[in-house]
């Protein structure tokens, strides 16, 4: 038999949790850690006890052990922790929060949606958002009418997790809210269904005056794939952002946008080579012969990615 | 590996007044890759026995009261 133990023993759990009484914050917040570290199931108990510790720094520890365990009753102690006094212990629950999966932790974190605290209404959403459970749907849609931007773009992520076609009334509205990364995060949304409402919802984002929700919206439109959206996209080509005119490209070439390979041509002579790429990427997705000059004309371009693709395009069309 | 006897500069400082390694935490010796963190004998407080660090920061990172720095030599920045 070997001397070496290859598995640590890490203690038992009611022997550190007599640890939990001592006077000093140092010695319980230590044995919160190692509490954490025990990795057996009936630690959960003295971590829950614990979470109601007068010390900051020992509930700031709990609420990171808490992440470790999925169940219920760890959401629970979460839940409480999210409203915590303390900045710091309150933002550690809410990271711990968004860590959950499993829908069983949905019921502890539910009540906090009506929080009177805009940050915990945020983190409980942000926390929901991965349960993807349906019973979150409701509160999440009577939240895109809250006061809190952070509440209106977290509670917009867990209605677009679920993926319901009945929601695309609200996801629509969204996309017109008066904060640009409510916006921002509508339009991601949508690109999850294949409606031309949706589409038209989404180009019409493309006028939007932040340039990051026209990004977001190009980007949305290729992967929504509505030929209706091709008009607009080309418009987009001209947009004042590089950005904006990239996912454009992007889009176009996701969307074989026959009618608009004129204005995607005319972007191969661009001063960006991302551009330039993108262009004739997007040219090789539509592989349509009448642009093969203009491809064959940018064959040696100074840039080896914009020459890589405008090959690999050439050979798209044949 | 070369001992840290005499004292001279090591990129892992641990700020004596924050370390809480007196009273049972071990976390930055425990989670050093190349195991070069002890706590001191002398002042229950942990260390950089070892000059062998890869600036990998966990030990500044999961030390729970913030006492470990760590110090990247400029041409590794």
């Amino acid at each position: 038999m070997s001397v070496f133990d290859p598995f640590e023993d890490f203690g038992d759990a009611e022997e550190i949790a007599l640890r939990l009484a001592d006077a000093d914050p140092a010695v319980r917040r230590l044995a919160v850690i190692d509490l954490a570290e025990a990795a057996s199931p009936d630690v959960l108990r003295h971590l829950l006890a614990a979470a109601g510790d007068s010390d900051a720094s020992v509930r700031l520890q709990v609420a990171i052990a808490l992440s470790d365990f999925g169940t219920a009753d760890a959401a629970a102690g979460l839940a409480a922790l999210v409203a915590d006094a303390d900045n710091g212990v309150a933002r550690a629950a809410a990271d711990s929060l968004a860590e959950l999966k499993d829908a069983a932790a949905a019921p502890a974190v539910l009540p906090l949606a009506t929080h009177e605290s805009a940050f915990v209404r945020a983190s409980a959403f942000r926390g929901l958002k991965g349960l993807r459970a349906p019973a979150a749907l409701g509160p999440a849609l009577a939240a895109m009418k809250d006061a809190s931007a952070k509440v209106r773009a977290e509670a917009l992520g867990v209605v677009a997790y679920l993926k319901r076609e009945e929601t695309l009334p609200s996801l629509i509205a969204a996309t017109r809210d008066t904060d640009a990364s409510v916006r921002a995060v509508a339009v991601n949304a949508l690109s999850f269904t294949s409606q031309g409402a949706a589409a038209t919802a989404v180009a019409a984002a493309l006028d939007d005056e932040n340039w990051q929700v026209r990004a977001a919206a190009a980007e949305s439109l290729g992967r929504i794939g509505h030929a209706s959206a091709i008009d607009d996209l080309t418009v987009g080509l001209a947009d004042d952002y590089w950005q904006v005119r990239q996912k454009c490209l992007t889009a176009l070439g996701r969307l074989k946008a026959l009618p608009a390979v004129q204005e995607i041509a005319a972007l191969l002579a661009s001063d960006l080579p991302s551009l330039r790429k993108e262009a004739a990427a997007a040219l090789g997705e539509i592989a349509d012969p009448s642009t093969r000059d203009a491809l064959t004309a940018h064959a040696s371009d100074a840039d080896p990615d914009v020459r890589k693709t405008v090959r690999w395009a050439l050979t798209r069309i044949g | 590996m070369p001992l840290a006897l005499s004292p001279t500069a090591v990129p892992v400082v641990v700020d004596e007044a924050k370390c809480i390694a007196d009273k049972g935490c071990t976390v930055c010796v425990d989670v050093c890759p190349l195991d070069v963190l002890r706590i001191s004998d002398l002042t229950s407080k942990a260390y950089m026995k070892f000059d062998e660090c890869w600036y990998c920061m966990p030990c500044e990172t999961d030390c729970p009261t913030g006492a470990v720095t760590v110090n990247i030599p400029y041409l590794l920045r």
